[in-house]
């Protein structure tokens, strides 16, 4: 490769290299499992069935990769694709590592504290998922089940996340916090159920706007 | 033997699992090397190595849980390989739920077809994969188009910065509001344990960071959160155990 290509521009063709690779390794799965076992779908039946899923799923990431790219930065951008969880873990994880190094997410200092930051976490991830399936099945029940003492802990990880995350946050940016809450309880007092995935959509184009406005009004600077 | 478990399936999620690895510490080793050159001390970086490490453990377990729930209907192989890779139990349960039913028949029952099984997996992947073609094409245009606009000028640049956290602060928000006011699909609804436990992980943050800053406890930084977690959730389990059921069961939604 060009030696003079940046370090971002080699992020973006390894991390094409991996998404195509990725992809294949993916679809490998059903059609390695269809040709083993000699069975295929049924075209119409899952055309119905992606009928379904497509419209949504397709939306959403044309969505998620509009909203999480500039935030991640390359290399964090290609891995978080990968793994997922992005909004939950991946993006959370990211924007920590990135506060509480003292960085940019726009420098490249940010790219690189990032991308380790998400490459941790996604082997995490894995590792923890694949020993909990091969070493725990028989006791995760237990920890989870109704009853269970610890259950609570588990069921209660996402507002001990994102309180813990949200905390060093407001603190310091309190102006740019209050709008996208605020209207994000309103929304929720209307529409209870609302999937937190459309919720995301709200709040951040609030967040977004707020901060526009109050840029203009000049209540904010740097 | 049941092939949702058979010895193909375990080979597949090996597969998978070596992939996500190795592509992982592929960017690590290439980030790290940069780091370097830019001289970024190997301290910092391996900080934000632990400090993930330590951020991730729960909702890694968080969504292990998940991976049982879809277990019972799908078998803990597939489930295990499509959270491993893009999907959250949202995203494959609505894939499998509607796979099922263009099959006339639900996640209730256990999957004993393998054509069903069949059909539910291409769902999944062909539903799931999207971001992964999208990415090759447009991750590129998107990152320069941004340094365009920032590069301009000092202002532009300074506007940049701000649009960034406001939107994150915008992620932020939509999952404390739902623990505030929400019900989330996939849990208990907002009440006085979703509050509690987010105000004293709130409380832990602030009392650890006054810790590291007023105190000079440097050390402490990248364990903030990580802590700040942890305790907050052990709150939660401590309040379940030690407050009347019905105000610990209270939700208001």
């Amino acid at each position: 490769m060009n030696k003079n290509k940046s370090f971002t521009d080699k992020m973006h063709f390894w991390g094409s290299v991996w998404s195509i690779s990725a992809l294949a390794v993916l679809y490998c799965v059903p059609l390695i499992f269809s040709l083993y076992y000699n069975v295929f779908p049924q075209f119409s039946v899952l055309l119905k069935a992606l009928a379904a899923v497509i419209p949504i799923y397709w939306g959403t990431a044309i969505v998620e990769v509009i909203t999480y790219t500039p935030m991640l930065g390359a290399g964090g951008t290609y891995l978080s694709f990968v793994t997922g969880n992005i909004a939950n873990l991946k993006l959370p994880c990211a924007m920590n590592a990135m506060n509480r190094a003292d960085v940019k997410a726009t420098s490249e200092e940010g790219e690189v504290i990032s991308t380790i930051a998400i490459g941790a976490s996604a082997i995490t991830t894995t590792v923890i998922i694949a020993v909990g399936v091969l070493a725990f099945l028989p006791v995760i029940p237990y920890i989870t089940a109704e009853g269970s003492v610890i259950k609570p802990a588990f069921e209660f990880v996402i507002p001990a996340l994102f309180g813990a995350l949200g905390a060093s946050y407001f603190a310091k940016y309190w102006k740019l916090s209050i709008l996208p809450i605020l209207i994000g309880v309103i929304v929720y007092i209307f529409v209870p159920s609302l999937p937190v995935g459309t919720m995301l959509f709200v709040t951040i184009v609030v967040s977004l706007l707020g901060a526009l406005g109050m840029y203009k009004l000049k209540w904010i600077k740097e | 033997m049941d092939f949702k478990t058979s010895p193909l399936m375990y080979i597949l999620a090996a597969g998978v699992i070596v992939f996500v690895i190795v592509q992982s510490v592929f960017f690590i080793v290439k980030a790290w090397k940069r780091g370097r050159e830019l001289g970024i001390e190997s301290e910092k970086m391996k900080q934000t190595v632990i400090s993930s490490v330590l951020f991730t453990i729960a909702p890694a377990i968080s969504i292990l849980a998940t991976v049982l729930a879809l277990a019972s209907a799908l078998g803990i192989v597939l489930p295990w390989i499509r959270l491993s890779v893009i999907g959250n139990l949202a995203y494959e349960t609505v894939a499998a739920e509607s796979a099922l039913s263009a099959l006339g028949s639900s996640l209730a029952n256990e999957v004993t077809d393998k054509q069903q099984f069949s059909t539910i997996a291409w769902t999944m992947t062909i539903g799931s994969c999207f971001p992964l073609v999208l990415l090759p094409i447009f991750c590129k245009r998107i990152h320069k188009a941004m340094n365009k606009v920032t590069s301009k000028s000092a202002t532009a640049n300074a506007l940049g910065g701000i649009l960034g956290t406001a939107a994150f602060l915008g992620i932020v928000a939509a999952f404390i509001s739902r623990s505030i006011a929400g019900v989330p699909s996939d849990g208990p609804a907002a009440g006085v344990m979703s509050v509690a436990t987010l105000l004293s992980s709130m409380i832990f943050t602030i009392a650890l960071d006054w810790l590291c800053r007023k105190k000079g406890v440097k050390k402490l930084e990248p364990f903030v959160l990580p802590i700040a977690m942890f305790g907050a959730m052990g709150i939660a389990v401590l309040l379940t155990q030690i407050l009347p059921p019905e105000i610990a069961g209270l939700t208001w939604r």
